[in-house]
C-alpha cells in the first residue's frame, strides 16, 4: 500500500517548506493567543486568515512537488522503474501531503492550547450578543475544521497535480485556485464585518472552499459546522481519488 | 510497508535464444506523423540489441511502453509472458533502466539519491553498486543539483545497473559520458551479457552500437526501417570496395554497363562528385572484379571498412529518405542481414 523509501524521500525534498510554515503558523498561534494587545484579534486574524492562507500555500507548492514536478522533471522515472505500483506512489504521496498537513495543524493546536490553559480568551461576538471562555476543546475543534478545509485544497491540487505532466499547469491552475479561494474567503469575511455598504461581498462565501471551515460555529455551539466538516472531508477524498486514479491510467512521459 | 507480490518464477523465465522482448504491431500515433506505427521486433533471451534513429524516430517511445509508461493505441509489447503496461511493477523487479532525460528526485546528494534507490529496489547487496560508482569515477557525496551532465548521467547509469537486472533497458545511454567512460559502460554492458542479461539499447553513436550489439534495429519516423545482424556490419573488410574512377565518363559508363560482379544488385554508393562506386563483393571473386574493371580508367581502389555507421548513411538514408543520387538499392546487404536474422 504504502512505500517507506518513497515516503522518506517525500520528507526529505519537502520538509523544508513545512518546517518553515510550521514556524511561522506556530509562531504567530503564540503570538496572537499570548499577548494581551492580540488575543481579540485570535480568531479574526489568526484562525480568520493564517490557518487558511499558510496551509494553503503549502499545499499547493507541495501537492505539485508529489506528482506534476516529478513527471514533468523525469525524476519519477526512478520511482517507477522500481517495483514500485502507480499506485503505491500516490498512495504515499497522499499520506505524506495529508501527514503533513495533520502534523501542520496539529503543533499550532497543542501550542494554542497550551497557552489557553494559562490564559483564556473569551470570544465574544456582537452580532449574535453571545460572549464565550474558550476551551481546549474548542480549539481541537476549531482546528479540525480548518484543517479538513485545508485538505479540501492539498486535494484539489494533488487531483491538479495526478492530471497534469507539465508543472506549469499543475502549478499555475492550482495556485490560481487556491489563491481565488483564500481571496473570496477574506472578501466573505469583510462582508460580514463591515457596514451595510459591502454586505454584497457576503455572497462571496459560496465561491470558496474555505467557507466550509466554521470557526463562529464552533465557539457559539451551532451545529453548522459538522455538515461542512463532512463536505469538505468528502471533497477532500474525491479529489484525492479522482487525481489518484488520472495518474494510474494516463500516459506518463518518462 | 513495502509491497511485495512476489511474481511466479516463470514469468519472464524463458530458454536463452528464444524472444523475451516481443513488441507485436505496436502503434501509438501522436498525432502529425509523430508516434510510433505498426513497430514490431524480438529480443532474445541474452541477446542485445540496438536502436538507432534520428531525433524523433521512435526511439524513447519504444523503450517508454516497454516501461509501462505508455499505454498503446493498438498493438502489445510484451516481457516474457507479462505485458509491458498491466504488469508493468511486476516486471520491473527484472528491469533496469537508464531514461533518456536524467533528473533526480530532490533528495540532496547522490549518496542519500542511491541509498533510497537500492531500498525501493529492495536491493541489499550493495557491492555491485559500490564497484560501479568505484569504476565510474563518481562523486556521489556531491549534491545532486550541483553535479554535471556527464555526472548525472553516469549515476543514472550506477542506478539502472546495480540491481544487476535481468533485462536493461538504455535510452542513450551514453549520452554526455567522455570517451573513457563510454568505453566504461560498453565493459558493463558486456558484463551483464556476460552475466545472461537482455539488453534494449538506443544511441546515436555508431561504434558503440557495433562495440556491443548483436542486433541493431533502425527506425525512421516511427516504422521500422530495417535490422542489421552482427555479422552484417561486421563483414570481412575485403568484401568492401570503393572505386574511384579517373573521370566523369569513365564513371557513367561504368554506371551504365552490365558486369559480371559489380552490377547494380552489388552497388551500395556511388557518389558523381568523387566518381566513386562503392560495392559490396562476394569472397573468391576477386579477378571477375578486376576484369571487370578492364576498360575502365580507375584512379584508385580502396577498400574501407563497411561500418554500421555506412549501412545508415549509405545504404538506409538514401532508400528511406528517397535520397537520389545513390541509383541502385542495396539487397546484398540487406540479404545477408535477413539470413543472419
Amino acid at each position: 500500500m504504502f512505500s517507506l523509501p518513497l515516503l522518506k524521500q517525500s520528507i526529505k525534498a519537502n520538509w523544508v517548506l513545512w518546517a518553515a510554515l510550521t514556524a511561522v503558523m506556530s509562531l504567530l498561534c503564540v503570538q496572537f493567543s499570548a499577548m494581551k494587545m492580540t488575543q481579540g484579534m485570535m480568531f479574526e486574524i489568526y484562525y480568520g486568515m493564517m490557518v487558511v492562507i499558510l496551509p494553503g500555500v503549502y499545499v499547493m507548492v507541495t501537492a505539485n512537488k508529489l506528482l506534476a514536478s516529478q513527471v514533468d522533471r523525469g525524476s519519477m522515472a526512478y520511482v517507477l522503474s522500481t517495483p514500485t505500483r502507480r499506485g503505491t506512489v500516490v498512495a504515499t504521496q497522499i499520506l505524506y501531503l495529508i501527514g503533513s498537513l495533520l502534523l501542520m495543524f496539529a503543533i499550532p493546536t497543542a501550542l494554542h492550547a497550551a497557552v489557553n490553559a494559562g490564559s483564556p480568551i473569551t470570544y465574544a461576538d456582537a452580532a449574535a450578543h453571545v460572549t464565550h471562555v474558550v476551551t481546549a476543546g474548542d480549539i481541537v475543534l476549531v482546528n479540525l475544521s480548518a484543517f479538513v478545509a485545508c485538505a479540501l485544497m492539498g486535494g484539489i491540487c494533488f487531483m491538479l497535480s495526478g492530471i497534469f505532466n507539465l508543472s506549469k499547469y499543475a502549478i499555475g491552475v492550482g495556485g490560481a485556485l487556491v489563491m481565488f479561494f483564500i481571496l473570496a474567503g477574506m472578501l466573505a469575511m469583510f462582508g460580514t464585518m463591515g457596514g451595510s455598504s459591502i454586505t454584497f461581498l457576503k455572497s462571496f462565501q459560496y465561491l470558496t472552499v474555505t467557507s466550509l471551515f466554521d470557526y463562529k460555529s464552533i465557539l457559539l455551539s451551532t451545529t453548522v459546522w459538522l455538515p461542512k466538516l463532512a463536505a469538505a472531508a468528502v471533497g477532500t477524498v474525491a479529489t484525492l481519488g479522482i487525481g489518484s486514479a488520472v495518474f494510474c491510467k494516463k500516459d506518463l512521459p518518462l | 510497508m513495502i509491497e511485495f507480490v512476489a511474481p511466479p518464477a516463470s514469468a519472464i523465465a524463458t530458454r536463452p535464444g528464444t524472444d523475451l522482448i516481443r513488441v507485436d504491431h505496436l502503434t501509438k500515433d501522436y498525432g502529425r506523423g509523430r508516434g510510433l506505427f505498426d513497430v514490431t521486433f524480438q529480443v532474445k533471451r541474452g541477446e542485445v540489441m540496438g536502436i538507432v534513429g534520428t531525433n524523433g524516430a521512435g526511439k524513447t517511445t519504444t523503450m517508454r511502453h516497454l516501461m509501462g509508461f505508455l499505454k498503446p493505441d493498438s498493438g502489445t509489447a510484451r516481457i516474457g509472458a507479462l505485458d509491458a503496461r498491466l504488469d508493468a511493477a511486476e516486471l520491473k523487479r527484472h528491469i533496469g533502466y537508464v531514461p533518456g532525460e536524467i533528473d533526480f528526485p530532490d533528495v540532496g546528494t547522490g549518496t542519500s539519491f542511491l541509498r533510497l534507490q537500492a531500498a525501493m529496489a529492495g536491493l541489499d547487496h550493495l557491492d555491485y553498486m559500490n564497484q560501479l560508482i568505484d569504476r565510474f569515477k563518481i562523486d556521489i557525496t556531491a549534491p545532486l543539483r550541483r553535479m554535471s551532465k556527464g555526472m548525472k548521467q553516469k549515476m543514472g547509469i550506477v542506478a539502472g545497473l546495480m540491481a544487476k537486472p535481468q533485462i536493461l533497458l538504455l535510452d542513450e545511454p551514453s549520452t554526455g559520458l567522455d570517451p573513457l567512460m563510454r568505453d566504461t559502460l560498453v565493459e558493463a554492458i558486456e558484463e551483464a551479457k556476460a552475466g545472461g542479461a537482455t539488453v534494449l539499447m538506443s544511441s546515436h553513436v555508431f561504434k558503440e552500437l557495433e562495440d556491443t550489439c548483436d542486433t541493431v534495429l533502425f527506425l525512421q519516423a516511427g516504422r521500422v526501417v530495417s535490422a542489421a545482424s552482427r555479422s552484417m556490419f561486421e563483414a570481412n573488410p575485403r568484401e568492401m570496395f570503393a572505386i574511384r574512377f579517373a573521370d566523369d565518363a569513365d564513371y557513367r559508363r561504368f554506371i551504365a554497363e552490365p558486369h559480371r560482379v559489380v552490377g547494380p544488385d552489388r552497388t551500395v554508393g556511388a557518389d558523381p562528385v568523387t566518381h566513386t562506386v562503392t560495392a559490396y563483393l562476394p569472397e573468391g571473386r576477386i579477378n571477375e572484379f578486376f576484369s571487370d574493371l578492364q576498360g575502365y580508367r580507375v584512379a584508385s581502389i580502396q577498400n574501407p571498412r563497411f561500418t554500421l555507421e555506412q549501412f545508415f548513411t549509405k545504404v538506409l538514408s538514401p532508400q528511406v529518405l528517397g535520397d537520389t543520387t545513390t541509383p541502385a538499392a542495396a539487397p546484398g546487404p540487406r540479404q545477408s542481414a535477413k539470413a543472419a536474422a
